[in-house]
């Protein structure tokens, strides 16, 4: 199945007018009343909850109401109607597809409207290995960090085993790595990004989104765009930090959409080559290092402050 | 007398209820750590104070901005990590990743005056 990711998450939420203020802080550019994007077009759409336009919502009260995958083409529509014929696929007025999975999150399916992102990544140079342009600095003070692209959503789901099993069986993800008897990390097969897809094994009422993840040029943009939300007053989760799995550097914020928003950048890319690894969950192995934020400083000569 | 002046040296003034909209709340930050420690809640002309950490790790703060410590319609408290609500009035989560879990109550007192006060003891006790 030729899927490439998720395109948009649909969220129905409490406060309308923080959430949207908040998707305008993060980074992403209003398209419409409903509809905030990333460079390349991914985004999500916020909604009030109890927009009758909405799918109905899982009982434990998370506001991620559908989740909705770009695929490459009408084939791969087509064979993910023919794949499930044990279950209800609707084909909505756009011809898009929507269906619901064994956890009982709605998925929704389209031809991408990811457009081909143009930005270059964040270059490095090294003695022996120069990547930037000469002349170029690599960071000035008004640089303006763009949120390039949705990277994936992490679930808590009641139970990893049948999730993983649905994706992989019936949709073609591969499991890239894993946290032992916490949930794999998968990434779809027209993408080789390490993930796009995390579960977390969680009691049922746990049951929704634990966080959600936009793509940045680099580390640089990721730690600047972070900044930018504490400068604005919003409350950090967790980072910056670059995690083992996938490699991505991460920082993590709290939301109005009842989870964690997340910047990340510089994933680790894969291929059917790749061999998945393992480990337990716990500090050591999420992360290389975890930084904390602290108000700008600087060293100097000492005595008074000018 | 003595014992007056002593106990309000031993406490920090946190302000007034008039400081407190109704259904309104307010984080704290004592020790200027740059994150709040505890926060107080006005609802229904009574005020509740807890520890600004979510029962699901344990030790990280609840809002998602300063303040923010209340759904849209002030019903409940809420963590913005995962999305989890807490009674007012007790501090028990009623949904979410800590369900029936509690948040740590704050003992902060009120004076005749509608000055609100908390003891150094229960700023150390809870390391505020």
């Amino acid at each position: 199945m030729n899927i490439i990711g998720p395109d948009k998450l649909i969220w129905g939420v409490e406060d309308l007018a923080a959430a949207k203020q908040f998707a305008v802080d993060y980074g992403l550019t209003p398209q419409n009343e409903h509809y905030y994007s990333a460079l390349d077009g991914t985004g999500i759409e916020i909604r009030a909850k109890d927009d009758k336009s909405l799918p109905a919502g899982l009982t434990t009260g998370s506001m991620l109401r559908k989740t909705v995958y770009g695929v490459k083409d009408q084939a791969t529509l087509d064979a993910i109607k023919a794949e499930f014929t044990d279950r209800e696929v609707k084909v909505l007025a756009d011809g898009s597809l929507e269906l619901v999975d064994d956890m009982g999150f709605v998925l929704g399916f389209q031809i991408t409207i990811r457009t081909t992102n143009t930005e270059k990544a964040e270059r490095v140079n090294a003695p022996g290995d120069v990547n930037r342009e000469i002349n170029q600095p690599g960071v000035t003070k008004t640089d303006v960090p763009r949120v390039q692209s949705l990277s994936h959503v992490v679930y808590f789901v009641p139970d990893s085993v049948i999730a993983e099993a649905f994706f992989a069986n019936r949709l073609g993800f591969v499991t890239t790595d894993r946290f032992t008897g916490v949930g794999p990390f998968m990434r779809p097969a027209a993408t080789q990004d390490h993930h796009t897809i995390f579960f977390i094994q969680a009691p049922a009422f746990m049951q929704g989104c634990e966080h959600f993840t936009f793509h940045m040029a680099g580390p640089t943009d990721v730690v600047q765009a972070g900044t930018n939300m504490v400068n604005k007053g919003y409350q950090s989760f967790w980072g910056p930090g670059r995690h083992l799995f996938g490699s991505n550097w991460f920082w993590y914020f709290k939301s109005p959409f009842g989870c964690n928003m997340e910047y990340d950048a510089d994933m680790d890319q894969h291929d059917e080559s790749w061999q998945g690894r393992e480990a337990m969950i716990g500090p050591d192995n999420s992360q290389a290092f975890l930084l904390q934020y602290r108000e700008k400083w600087a060293p100097g000569p000492g005595g008074p402050k000018p | 007398m003595v014992q007056s002046l002593k106990l309000t040296m031993n406490k920090i003034l946190l302000g007034v209820i008039d400081d407190f909209a109704e259904e309104q709340a307010k984080g704290f930050d004592l020790n200027h750590s740059g994150s709040d420690t505890f926060f107080i809640v006005r609802s229904k002309n009574k005020l509740f104070a807890y520890k600004d950490s979510c029962p699901h790790y344990g030790d990280t703060t609840l809002p998602w901005k300063r303040h923010h410590y209340l759904n849209n319609v002030a019903e409940y408290i809420v963590c913005a990590a995962h999305g989890a609500l807490f009674q007012i009035e007790n501090g028990k989560c009623i949904q979410g990743p800590c369900l029936g879990q509690k948040l740590t109550k704050v003992p902060i007192e009120i004076s005749e005056q509608n000055e609100i006060w908390i003891d150094q003891t229960i700023i150390k006790e809870f390391n505020l």
